[in-house]
């Protein structure tokens, strides 16, 4: 019987891009509210 | 009215200080959130069979999928409302909604192909659910266009919030795109009026995402957001 296909290196690449967005996101919104 | 209270109201930070402050603590809260849904989903939830790997995208992909929805509905239903009010602080709303959209949109609009591509064998397809959303999307970027061109705020807050108004039509015709049309995209297994279709241990990694999507994350945004942009008002109006 097969196991699941392998096809992690996309769930990776999903995770990152979650991760990389919300930080991103975050870190603009923090930069935008020191100036002055 | 005493030198004392004259002394503290000078003081105190001006209410956009304060919602960016409480906005960010929130975000941060959001984004330690975000690492419980990463350990919930890739260490402790057991990988689908069938599918594999991939379908650990689900977890975020829905979260940010619906989360985008609810952004630019509750944009929608602001710009109704700054139509018929004319408050200033509601178009900073729809404004910042519409922004925090925008970052969640791009979060379904990456993971999305990423699932698709391992699972139906193509990066993309033009089909209604995926073509409606990213016509939504675009919708809004052109929202965040026409603001950045238009310097009157009052003009611009007008002709943005007819923009936003098309959400409310928008946004209910993409969820139930699936149900009006035939559509390879995958029913709804949560929202929907029957029973969640997903053994416990998949449901429970989802509706924690869903919470730490809608809930801090959002929240959290939007609030640092529209203090951002109630600091940007009153600095005009000083």
């Amino acid at each position: 019987m097969n196991g699941p296909p392998d096809n992690g290196a996309y769930m990776v690449a999903a995770y990152v891009v979650i991760a990389v967005v919300a930080v991103s996101y975050a870190v603009s919104l923090w930069r935008r509210s020191r100036r002055p | 009215m005493t030198d004392a209270a004259l002394g503290s109201m000078a003081a105190a930070p001006p209410a956009s200080a304060r919602l960016i402050r409480r906005g960010l603590v929130i975000t941060v809260i959001g984004l330690v959130g975000l690492g419980l849904v990463y350990y919930l989903a890739l260490v402790v939830t057991p990988t689908e069979r069938w599918q594999g790997l991939a379908q650990k995208i689900l977890y975020v992909h829905a979260p940010a999928a619906t989360t985008t929805l609810v952004s630019f509905l509750l944009t929608g239903i602001a710009s109704v409302a700054y139509l018929w009010l004319k408050d200033p602080r509601i178009d900073a709303f729809a404004e910042s909604s519409a922004e925090v959209g925008l970052a969640f949109g791009a979060m379904m609009l990456t993971t999305g192909p990423i699932w698709a591509k391992p699972i139906w064998g193509a990066w993309w397809q033009w089909e209604p659910r995926l073509t409606l959303t990213l016509l939504l999307v675009l919708l809004f970027i052109g929202y965040r266009a026409l603001r950045s061109a238009i310097d009157d705020p009052e003009e611009r807050g007008r002709y943005s919030a007819v923009v936003g108004v098309m959400a409310l039509v928008l946004v209910p015709f993409v969820h139930l795109s699936v149900y009006l049309f035939r559509t390879i995209h995958p029913q709804p297994v949560v929202l929907k009026p029957s029973e969640p279709t997903l053994p416990w241990e998949m449901l429970r990694t989802l509706l924690v995402s869903w919470a730490v999507f809608h809930l801090p994350l959002y929240i959290g945004f939007v609030t640092t957001r529209y203090g951002l942009a109630r600091r940007a008002q009153e600095e005009a109006a000083s």
